[in-house]
């Protein structure tokens, strides 16, 4: 320290708004700087202050030339916010071959044990004779224990989904119903409840994708943007349509 | 350009409201809007790209915590978001001396206002004419500080440092010039 300083680097302390104004201008040393974020946090008028100098340097900040990041940068916030690897998920196991069949193997097995499960359970409305006209599809879990049965009414364009009691999701995700035309992309068939039994009509343009090789899947999604243009994850549930 | 982003009504605004509700395809949207701009603020600060991009990580973890803590009437979404950003970065600049700029600064009583850039002079908001124009009316020392610290991300001892000028002196200059700047942009 130099004496010729020694007067001027002992000047009095700014004032508050001086101090904030600093603080925005980044002129402080690590120290200073880090004092001046914990008032930020515990002092509403100082904040404030704060809040305004950033408004008036507001036209030098924005004066940056863009930078467009790399892929990685979005995939890393969702890794640390915990959330479900969206892209890795579209990339990965919807486009797994491998996957499908397993798990149409999987629908098959605990399609036999469950197709006797849901004719003891027969809704009394329902009569024997309109049981038969329309197909049973099971939507297996990934243990393979039954998740949904669906009943495709072909003629009527609606589905009728069953849930099988099991636990809720704890994330306060929900479901989503999905269909998979043989050799396309999952469709969205709109929110499917895990509690009651639920008719949901299929749109003109997705009953085509009602045949037979073709995939009922459900999905965790988040509720808001139901229905979405394409799943965020894995399935949960997994059936595949053998006849019509 | 930048009178849309000054734009109270942005719809970045709407979509960081949405966030501040839990809105994970809002925060999505928002983070493609405003991404490569808060980069490029990153990057004046931290030129290494890596270490930038980690930066921008930081900024939008965070900004998805805090996004219950932001007051449209009192900010823009692109204001808060790039303060946000460029804190972050100064705050890398601090924990590592590696980076720090040791280009002189010339202190000229008479140095110049360097223009505005043609671009910017044609899209030039209100905004941007008005801290042009308030920087422009301080004394020359004072000016070329403010910019050196605003854009390098410089310390009060790096300014000293770099103007050959006592610390005092700087740290004067500069709080004085930061009233001016004030009493000028507010008046």
């Amino acid at each position: 320290m130099s004496v010729d300083t020694s007067n001027e680097t002992a000047a009095p302390p700014p004032d508050d708004d001086t101090h904030a104004g600093e603080y925005v201008l980044g002129v402080l040393d690590e120290l200073a700087r880090r004092r001046a974020q914990n008032r930020i946090r515990s002092d509403a008028g100082f904040a404030r202050l704060v809040g305004d100098w950033e408004r008036r340097f507001a036209p030098w900040l924005l004066r940056a030339a863009p930078a467009a990041p790399s892929p990685r940068v979005w995939q890393e916030i969702r890794d640390r916010l915990g959330w479900r690897g969206r892209d890795t998920a579209r990339d990965g196991l919807w486009n797994n071959v491998a996957f499908w069949r397993a798990a149409a193997g999987l629908a098959l097995v605990a399609g036999i044990a469950v197709v006797a499960f849901d004719r003891a359970r027969t809704p009394p409305a329902t009569t024997a004779s309109e049981q038969a006209e329309r197909p049973v599809t099971v939507l297996a879990r990934g243990d393979g224990t039954p998740g949904w049965i669906a009943r495709i009414d072909a003629t009527r364009g609606e589905v009728l989904m069953m849930p099988i009691p099991a636990a809720v999701d704890p994330s306060g995700l929900v479901n989503e119903l999905w269909i998979i035309p043989v050799g396309g992309k999952p469709q969205s068939l709109g929110l499917l409840s895990h509690e009651k039994a639920q008719t949901i009509a299929v749109p003109d343009a997705l009953r085509a994708s009602f045949a037979a090789g073709a995939t009922l899947a459900v999905t965790l999604e988040e509720r808001a943007g139901i229905p979405h243009a394409a799943p965020s994850s894995q399935p949960i549930a997994v059936g595949s349509i053998r006849t019509i | 350009m930048e009178l849309r982003q000054q734009d109270v009504t942005e719809p970045e605004n709407e979509l960081l409201s949405r966030v501040a509700g839990g809105d994970r395809d809002a925060f999505e949207r928002l983070y493609q809007a405003t991404a490569s701009r808060l980069l490029g603020i990153c990057l004046r600060l931290v030129p290494d790209r890596g270490e930038a991009e980690d930066i921008l990580q930081d900024v939008y973890v965070a900004a998805w915590r805090k996004a219950p803590q932001f007051d449209p009437l009192r900010s823009s979404a692109t204001v808060w978001l790039g303060s946000i950003a460029r804190h972050r970065a100064i705050d890398r600049l601090r924990a590592s001396s590696a980076q720090i700029d040791q280009a002189p600064i010339a202190l000229a009583e008479t140095q110049p206002d360097p223009a505005p850039a043609p671009a910017h002079q044609a899209e030039a908001d209100s905004e941007r004419a008005r801290l042009d124009d308030c920087i422009g009316r301080l004394e020359p020392r004072r000016r070329t500080l403010i910019r050196t610290a605003f854009f390098d991300g410089a310390t009060y001892e790096e300014l000293a440092t770099r103007s050959g000028s006592p610390l005092g002196s700087v740290k004067s200059w500069i709080r004085r010039g930061l009233q001016q700047l004030r009493a000028c942009l507010e008046g």
